[in-house]
């Protein structure tokens, strides 16, 4: 099979299963007792605003219709309204997509950085104290429940130390001084800067002990290879042989790293609740007790695509890189 | 040994801990002057002081072993019979079946679990079972694909070649042949699924989407946590934490173990379950 058929087919089957998860969320909340306009507006809407929603989602229409109008919406980013601030969803679920980002993408990545370099060191030493005794401390931050480790970070840095804000983004006295700025003047100032050290730090600590281990075990099988041993005995200096020991043992830690920062964002739920950082995570815990839910349907929906980009990406990158990857399957 | 020691401490407090504890788990403690005893200090009387509710934090948490104990038999049992039935028999029986099958194991990947949980609750309702059944129908999906994989090398082995002259039928030879064959990993898998089970079901307690009668550990976490007392009443916040991450821990070790026994890399399944 080309290369090009293979894009297509993964293509394919990418928009298939965001097609299909949109299809299960229609029929999981039409499943719901209670009038669908009742759900998907706030209460009390004066008659005006429930004629105009029922007609732009065709809610008189016959249920085909009313799904094909539906997904219609969803790509126009018209999700319906939410019942908690009487905005539509869209609107204010883009600023805690962004706040999620901005916490998981750094936070995973110093993750994986520091993952590669505990695994390529620990898995070399093969059979020492090292090698025996790593792996116990990551493992036990991998059995603490992340809202605990947040709650930890939290009575440590924030209640006996107090070096640090407890709770939410940003002091709501610096985010009204800069409210007349451009959206994204808050996020440099000193505030934001210290409501982000717990958060980010709880992160990177919990995602930590996968890439690890995952790099270590990757590492002990590199260290098998034949390969290794001839660069061992052509007497290249140790710090080569470990360079080279690392690219050859990264491959299984660099595709683990798009899917994990997928399942982050879906993950970071607790960790986003225990401080309530204004997040997706956090979004949707409060849409589901206000029982909110269009909002809860839409960031679904966006958490869900993120995890399914991230495998497609996962597959392109795959094939490139790894010329033994078949491309049949 | 310790971590053995440890699990079975856990399942005997969830046996017997409810007949032993004096206090109940929502029994207001009284103080001499018979005023109620709110988050105090802990005394000879009460070991790890009490609550913002006035109730014995010991014995909230000899009651939350039960629950625990509950979410990783169910769950971890879920895990183990729909990974090895959806396993085996896509690996062994392949073809269309198990084309379907591993498509369907495929899919399952694309759930984020904890806010699938969080939809499922928001539309069914909130229930202790619920999010342990949530949990045990989508974590099933690692020990399929690791079970189905080391089918499909079993298959070829001289063996199950041997079976098939010989007249077995296909039954005969899955139980007979490939289950003891691939039991090690199921039984990993079983303690690392119960594990992880555990802590995301405590996860989801703490969100506040089970049932808030159930005294759970995570229950217990999210009360001190809601009251802003976490790092006020620390004999409050801090044990309930402690042991769902010691319980957990010695199951991960457990795996650890079995792991290296199985096979000669450790750690690479934990990653698999999850």
């Amino acid at each position: 099979m080309s290369k090009v058929r293979f894009f297509l087919k993964r293509i394919t089957q990418t928009v298939f299963l965001l097609w299909l998860v949109l299809t299960f969320l229609f029929f999981l909340f039409r499943l719901m007792p209670g009038d669908i306009s009742d759900i998907l507006l706030y209460q009390g809407a004066d008659p005006d605003t429930v004629a105009e929603f029922e007609e732009s989602w065709g809610l008189n229409d016959p249920l085909y219709v009313q799904y094909f109008q539906y997904i219609y919406n969803f790509i126009l980013l018209e999700p319906g309204y939410s019942v908690q601030t009487n905005e539509p969803v869209w609107d204010f679920v883009k600023m805690n997509i962004f706040n999620t980002f901005i916490l998981a993408a750094p936070a995973i990545t110093l993750a994986y950085i520091l993952g590669a370099v505990i695994g390529t060191v620990t898995g070399t030493k093969r059979g020492g104290k090292l090698e025996k005794f790593v792996p116990v401390p990551l493992l036990t931050i991998g059995a603490i429940p992340e809202f605990f480790l947040a709650i930890l970070m939290i009575i440590v840095f924030a209640g006996f130390l107090g070096w640090f804000p407890t709770s939410s983004m940003i002091d709501p006295a610096v985010a009204n001084q800069y409210s007349d700025d451009p959206w994204w003047r808050i996020y440099f100032t000193q505030s934001f800067a210290m409501h982000f050290v717990l958060p980010f730090t709880t992160v990177v600590l919990r995602y930590l002990f996968l890439p690890s281990l995952i790099m270590r075990t990757s590492v002990v099988e590199v260290l098998g290879q034949d390969f290794i041993f001839y660069k061992r005995v052509t007497g290249l200096p140790k710090s080569a042989r470990l360079k080279s020991i690392a690219k050859h043992s990264s491959l299984p830690v660099i595709t683990l790293y798009p899917i994990s920062m997928a399942r982050a964002i879906g993950g970071l739920v607790l960790i986003e609740t225990v401080f309530n950082w204004p997040g997706m995570g956090y979004a949707l815990v409060q849409a589901v007790l206000a029982r909110d839910f269009a909002t809860v349907q839409f960031v679904f929906f966006v958490i869900a695509a993120f995890v399914i980009v991230a495998n497609f990406v996962i597959d392109i990158f795959y094939s490139v890189i790894d010329p033994r990857v078949s491309l049949d399957d | 040994m310790i971590y053995l020691g440890f699990i079975s401490f856990v399942l005997l407090l969830a046996v017997i801990g409810p007949l032993i504890v004096p206090y109940g788990y929502n029994e207001r403690i009284y103080g001499p002057d018979g005023e109620i005893l709110f988050s105090a200090a802990p005394t000879l009387a009460h070991p790890l002081g009490t609550t913002d509710s006035g109730y014995d934090v010991l014995s909230r948490i000899v009651y939350g072993a039960r629950p625990t104990v509950v979410t990783g038999m169910v769950s971890g049992f879920m895990i183990f019979s729909i990974g090895m039935t959806i396993g085996v028999v896509s690996g062994y029986v392949g073809g269309r079946v198990g084309n379907i099958l591993m498509r369907f194991t495929d899919l399952t990947y694309s759930i984020p679990l904890i806010p699938f949980a969080l939809v499922v609750v928001a539309i069914f309702g909130s229930g202790f079972y619920v999010s342990i059944v949530i949990i045990g129908a989508v974590l099933w999906r690692g020990l399929a694909r690791v079970i189905r994989s080391q089918v499909l090398q079993i298959k070829e082995r001289p063996f199950i070649l041997a079976a098939k002259t010989s007249g077995a039928s296909t039954p005969y030879i899955i139980f007979k042949h490939v289950l003891p064959n691939v039991a090690p990993m199921g039984i990993l898998f079983l303690a690392l699924g119960t594990g992880y089970a555990i802590v995301i079901q405590a996860g989801l307690a703490f969100l506040g989407v089970t049932d808030p009668f159930v005294p759970s550990w995570g229950i217990m976490v999210r009360n001190a946590y809601e009251s802003g007392m976490m790092s006020s009443a620390l004999w409050w916040s801090l044990p309930p934490g402690f042991l769902i991450s010691i319980t957990v821990l010695s199951l991960f070790m457990l795996g650890r173990r079995l792991e290296s026994q199985i096979t000669q890399n450790e750690e690479s399944m934990i990653a698999e379950a999850g």
